[in-house]
């Protein structure tokens, strides 16, 4: 579903992504982890052709990243999501449908399963200026299954949710991936990957230390934390 | 993408900026006080104008008086557009709508396709707007009625086409407010170059000019060149208020005018497709 080839970026002379190779099956649920500033986010952006890679290549679905169509079977949540402030949760998902070629008809029966989904009934009317942080992003997730992609691309899904509003998440990104659909998670809730994630990539300062299961990475009694801070305090 | 599927996404586009832009607070303020404004000056219409002693007619009053105000709102409209412009990228990046645009099955040359043509849209009405209401009030409170008003309003809108291009792809390169400034910086010279040119050709400056023993010079000099290719914004609108008076074109004829500022769009768009497919979407 998706491959990195040798993939480099450079912002002058700092080196983001450093050579990175690595795919992700189909039906897969994948984790990028890394501290902050290892280029998790860089490489998330590069998949969704939002900057270029400095060197290689990257492809979704066999299709180069930078080509519009792969983007199609993309839902995208991104880190800090933001909805303007005068939309309501309902009109930003339906601007979602609709820019997705989705009918009205089916745009609006889909934009009601997902509002239930994301458990925002009775606020979808209200405008966005008035959502706390953990709503925006419930509404961010949203507007990531609208269309129903193939692949989820999800940036810190849970940053700024209450611990309900976590346990919800990974509920439903479970019930995703039961139905088959890829998911590509930027997450530092170690624990949460640990739980839902089938693949795990440890990234530190650009360069790839392990792609692997999660339980082969996770072994010996240590859980992903452990392996996590060993491999990059190094 | 096949350009039949493009085009709705542009379209679609064009529509959330031109309702993003209408919610915002700010652009309804602004449109009140200019149509107030507009209003306020029906009062001129009323004044007996003297010149020379002799009273002029109520036509010419009108027809004079209506170019001079057809100038003053198309260049004023021109400042609104870029104000529009020149924060238009950046609002899209900090609400978010950027990436949610770009992450969907959508070329950057759509999006922008889109902003352009949603601003355009927007400006063109806003302009057209405040038109009309002068058209209104010419055929309502003094009966004259010039259809050809509302045409030159029209003729008028390619200045906003090159306005908001201009500040959007300087607002890539440049802070917000200095690639306001420099397209706001552009009209001026032109507008200055063109009022110092039309002066020049008058019946008294040539007169003068031959007191003096200066005579014209007819040589083609470094900065008639950059005169001639500067972006006649000012040029567009006489061409436009010709139709008006049904004045014969003065300067560069009605033509020239219209391809140099229909040029600029063309250079500046190309360059502005150009510039966005290299941006980082954050």
């Amino acid at each position: 579903m998706i491959e990195l080839k040798n993939v480099i970026k450079r912002y002058g002379s700092l080196t983001a992504v450093d050579d990175v190779s690595f795919s992700v099956m189909a039906g897969e649920c994948f984790a990028l982890l890394g501290p902050n500033g290892a280029g998790k986010t860089t490489i998330v952006k590069m998949l969704l052709d939002f900057t270029r890679p400095t060197a290689g290549s990257l492809s979704i679905g066999g299709i180069p990243s930078f080509r519009a169509e792969c983007r199609s079977a993309i839902g995208y949540l991104a880190e800090n999501h933001h909805i303007p402030p005068y939309l309501t949760g309902w009109q930003y998902l339906l601007r979602c449908a609709e820019l997705l070629d989705v009918c009205r008809s089916d745009a609006v029966d889909q934009c009601r399963r997902i509002v239930e989904l994301i458990g925002m009934q009775g606020r979808e009317n209200t405008t966005a200026g008035t959502y706390s942080k953990g709503m925006m992003q419930r509404f961010g997730l949203g507007a990531a299954l609208v269309g129903e992609p193939k692949l989820l691309i999800l940036d810190e899904p849970t940053s700024g949710l209450d611990p309900i509003g976590i346990r919800e998440t990974r509920q439903l990104l479970e019930s995703l991936k039961e139905q088959g659909m890829t998911i590509f998670l930027n997450s530092h809730l170690l624990s949460e990957v640990e739980k839902i994630c089938d693949t795990a990539a440890i990234i530190n300062r650009g360069t790839l230390l392990v792609k692997d299961s999660i339980s082969a990475i996770a072994k010996d009694g240590d859980t992903l934390e452990d392996v996590f801070v060993r491999l990059v305090k190094g | 993408m096949k350009t039949s599927n493009a085009f709705p996404t542009i379209t679609r586009i064009a529509k959330y900026t031109f309702n993003d832009e209408v919610r915002q607070k700010s652009f309804l303020i602004m449109f009140a006080i200019c149509a107030i404004c507009v209003f306020l000056v029906r009062g001129c219409y009323h004044g007996d104008y003297l010149v020379n002693g002799q009273s002029l007619d109520p036509g010419t009053v009108v027809r004079a008086l209506s170019k001079v105000i057809f100038h003053i709102l198309a260049a004023g409209v021109m400042v609104i557009a870029a104000l529009l412009a020149m924060r238009i990228f950046r609002r899209d990046r900090n609400e978010g709508l950027q990436s949610c645009v770009l992450s969907k099955p959508i070329g950057r040359w759509q999006y922008v396709a889109g902003k352009v043509l949603g601003l355009w849209g927007l400006s063109v009405l806003f302009m057209f707007t405040l038109h009309g209401i002068m058209f209104l009030i010419t055929s309502i409170n003094v009966n004259v009625i010039m259809p050809e008003y509302l045409v030159a309003s029209l003729v008028c809108s390619i200045n906003l086409l090159f306005v908001i291009v201009a500040v959007l792809l300087l607002s890539l390169l440049m802070p917000d407010i200095v690639a306001f400034l420099a397209v706001l910086g552009v009209g001026v010279v032109g507008f200055v170059a063109d009022g110092i040119a039309a002066a020049s050709q008058s019946q008294m400056a040539q007169m003068m000019m031959l007191q003096s023993g200066n005579a014209p010079q007819s040589n083609l000099t470094w900065w008639k060149v950059v005169y001639y290719v500067w972006p006649k914004l000012l040029g567009v609108q006489q061409s436009a208020t010709a139709m008006i008076g049904s004045e014969s074109f003065t300067g560069f004829g009605p033509f020239y005018p219209l391809v140099n500022v229909l040029l600029y769009c063309l250079v500046l768009g190309a360059l502005l497709f150009l510039r966005f497919r290299k941006e980082d979407i954050i």
